[in-house]
């Protein structure tokens, strides 16, 4: 009986087609959009070289130490030199973040506020506190002239090393992926509803049919969660082999943890909608609806629309986020791609267990022992 | 006209699923719209990082001097030193760059000696490139002191450093005229419009026609006493009411929140390229309300075209940070061509023939759009006719 129901139930739920849509492919047009919108997101900040034009002068060609100065940033600048009309030109159209002007004092031209021309401010302010520096340390100090303090003012050392905070990127834009990945885990309960609503006698006739037939009930149910929880787990690893393997997304390389975040993420997807469908004694609609409300608010809750919204929570209400699966089954995905440790991880995968648990805990003993007068 | 009539009680027996749209585009609106802040123009300001900075060395006079000139140079955010809450921050950017002072750094700075600061940052950021300017300079500048004048105190110290490095350049800012903070404000509450726009007319639509084309109810219909034109006259209007009244409804807000701005040039502007967006929305409603069969497929279509337009559009992202690619893609709908009219309008300093060119020129292929899709409509709806 029960793999002849399992098997009765893949194939249900397989011919359902607007539940394969929302369950599967959904998820996986949401993942291409994301990619498509998002792809350029993270190397908008990524530096690239200044573009600024110099102003040719005469005050500028009496201070070769400027020129000098401004050529040997060649890692940071690209120069070009100009009249000031050109330069003006260059910085209506964009083709320039500044321009620098030497007319007694050195005069930077901008059009905005941005961190490209702070950077060019930074360099020309360099310029003037190292004259400030040398008159002051000239003054107390004469003999410094001829110990080569010109020369010990434009050499500079590195002071900083750089030290990286994670093995892997910190790229926002991936929160945003596993966020979707918790949403369709979630979606997950659409097939729990369909389960319940099918193995209750008074939600649909094949329920009524299956509550007459000589067997026991928490077998077939069981049989059925299986199959809903099979079909889902074979979703959500398309879904990440599609993620992976065509977007190219990163996830770390513990696959046998994620492979376990994936099955704990579609247990607590099934069984929630199973809570849901049978605590809610109304129409499918209204489980639906409150089905997607509630994976909707988690998702929002776990970072799927903003990223930020995570870190928000994280820090100011970490109790919600531990109080909320989404959030777990995305915060699963974040501590394996970015934690050094597996403290966070483990956690996060207990209560999910702790949540499909519950979810089955209710789900049992609201269907248990119903019986009907009549139908 | 009762099939004007029979129009507006179908709509209204779907208002829940209409309405959840409404709500969706009224939140999106005030939050959005409200938490940006455009860059004010008048000034120049440099920008700030935000940076953590975390002493392992003693308090000492120069470490202060240091956390002093960082702050008048970058926001400091206060963080507790852990690993994972540190990690968290700049994963999610509420820092962008990690200062960690090293045990001995005073002694050593003093002492001439050589010494490495920690810094955990983004990789190949440019607040990377500037954070490193600065404490660099600072670190150099200091080292020259204690080169050239040694046995200067630290008190002495930190105070030339302080001097020296609150010298400044002058920076002139070019404006290009006022503009007006509204402006961009309400750019981007027109460019959220167009995905309520099209989730609402897809599902008010196709809801009315999934009725009105039902082969029952439409052989009953065929055979009552009104003409059949005067029917579809009534079902056009029934349309044209909605898609109206929608528009209504959902530029109601901006009055509120934008004031006058809504009717000087750029607000009109900006609601008459909504108004012939709703005319092309409506238009493709209508088509895809006569090919939709379930009211499952119904809400899966509209998910799917008003997300999918939003997203490749630049509704959500903005055009400028998509790719090259998936602009050509989009510049096949009409959303797309209503986003770039928006951007342009609430861009503009001043309207002149140039950029008012542009701006009809895209609204005018929004409208092709609509009037292209409608002839394919009303082909089908022939070709199905004689079929049946």
């Amino acid at each position: 009986m029960f793999l002849f129901n399992y098997r009765y139930r893949l194939k249900c739920i397989f011919k359902d087609r607007q539940l394969m849509f929302w369950t599967f492919l959904f998820p996986i047009l949401l993942a291409t959009l994301f990619n498509l919108a998002f792809a350029n997101l993270s190397s908008a900040d990524s530096f690239l070289k200044v573009n600024v034009a110099v102003v040719q002068n005469q005050e500028l060609d009496q201070n070769p130490a400027f020129t000098q100065a401004i050529d040997g940033a060649d890692d940071l600048f690209i120069v070009q030199y100009t009249t000031r009309a050109a330069a003006d030109a260059l910085l209506k159209d964009n083709q320039i973040d500044g321009y620098i002007v030497f007319d007694s004092d050195l005069n930077l031209v901008v059009n905005q506020s941005g961190l490209n021309q702070t950077i060019i401010r930074e360099f020309l302010d360099d310029f003037v506190q190292s004259s400030a520096t040398l008159v002051t340390i000239i003054t107390a100090n004469p003999t410094a002239l001829d110990n080569g303090i010109l020369a010990g003012v434009s050499s500079r050392s590195e002071y900083l090393t750089a030290v990286s905070a994670s093995q892997s990127n910190p790229d926002p834009v991936v929160n945003y992926f596993y966020a979707l990945i918790a949403m369709t885990c979630l979606y997950g309960g659409f097939l729990g509803v369909k389960e319940v609503v099918a193995i209750q006698a008074d939600l649909s006739a094949v329920g009524a049919r299956i509550n007459l037939a000589p067997t026991n009930k928490l077998t077939v149910f069981l049989s059925s969660m299986l199959a809903a929880t099979t079909i889902q787990l074979l979703e959500l690893l398309i879904l990440l082999a599609f993620l992976i393997g065509v977007l190219g997304i990163s996830f770390g390389d513990q696959l046998g943890y994620i492979a376990l975040t994936c099955v704990a993420g579609s247990l607590t997807g099934v069984t929630f909608g199973a809570c849901i469908g049978s605590i809610i004694k109304k129409s499918e609609g209204l489980k639906i609806g409150i089905l997607i409300g509630s994976t909707m608010i988690m998702s929002f809750l776990a970072g799927m629309m903003s990223a930020d919204m995570k870190y928000l929570v994280m820090t100011r209400a970490p109790i919600l986020g531990y109080l909320n699966p989404a959030n777990l089954i995305t915060d699963s995905f974040y501590a394996l791609y970015y934690y050094n440790t597996h403290t966070q991880f483990f956690t996060d995968i207990l209560l999910l267990c702790g949540f499909t648990l519950l979810f089955s805990t209710v789900t049992y003993l609201v269907i248990r022992r119903q019986k009907y007068a009549s139908l | 006209m009762q099939v004007y009539k029979a129009f507006f009680k179908v709509i209204q027996k779907n208002r829940g699923q209409i309405l959840i749209y409404l709500v969706v585009f009224m939140v999106l609106a005030l939050l959005l719209t409200n938490t940006y802040n455009p860059p004010q123009n008048t000034d120049f300001s440099k920008v700030k990082v935000n940076i953590a900075f975390i002493n392992n060395d003693d308090d000492s006079q120069l470490v202060a001097g240091l956390k002093t000139y960082l702050s008048e140079n970058a926001n400091l955010v206060d963080l507790p030193d852990d690993t994972q809450k540190l990690q968290d921050a700049l994963f999610f950017r509420e820092v962008e760059y990690i200062l960690r002072v090293p045990a001995g750094f005073t002694e050593a700075i003093l002492g001439g000696q050589d010494v490495q600061l920690e810094k955990t940052t983004v990789p190949d950021s440019t607040s990377n490139v500037y954070m490193d300017l600065l404490i660099n300079k600072y670190l150099n500048t200091a080292q020259t002191y204690t080169t050239y004048m040694p046995g200067l105190s630290q008190a002495d110290l930190t105070q030339y450093l302080a001097k020296d490095l609150a010298e400044q350049s002058e920076v002139t800012m070019i404006s290009n005229g006022s503009h007006s903070a509204n402006a961009e404000k309400s750019g981007y509450y027109f460019n959220y419009l167009s995905y309520s726009m099209f989730a609402i007319l897809i599902l008010g639509v196709c809801s009315v026609m999934l009725v009105f084309n039902d082969t029952d109810l439409k052989r009953r219909n065929l055979c009552s006493p009104i003409r059949s034109a005067n029917m579809n006259f009534q079902m056009i209007l029934g349309n044209l009411s909605f898609a109206i009244l929608t528009w209504l409804v959902l530029i109601s807000a901006s009055f509120v929140m934008y004031g006058s701005f809504m009717f000087s040039t750029p607000g009109l502007l900006l609601l008459l390229n909504s108004f012939v967006f709703t005319l092309t929305a409506l238009s493709i409603s209508y088509l895809i309300g006569n090919l939709v069969k379930s009211r499952g497929a119904m809400s899966a279509v509209a998910n799917v075209f008003a997300l999918g337009t939003s997203f490749i559009s630049g509704v959500f992202v903005p055009q400028e940070l998509l790719g090259d690619n998936v602009l050509t893609i989009a510049s096949f709908t009409p959303t797309y061509w209503y986003i770039k009219a928006n951007n342009e309008i609430a861009a503009a300093v001043r309207f002149n023939a140039d950029n008012l060119q542009s701006i009809f020129t895209s609204m005018v292929l929004v409208l092709t759009f609509g009037v292209a899709v409608l002839g394919v409509t009303l082909v089908l709806i022939k070709q199905r006719r004689v079929e049946a």
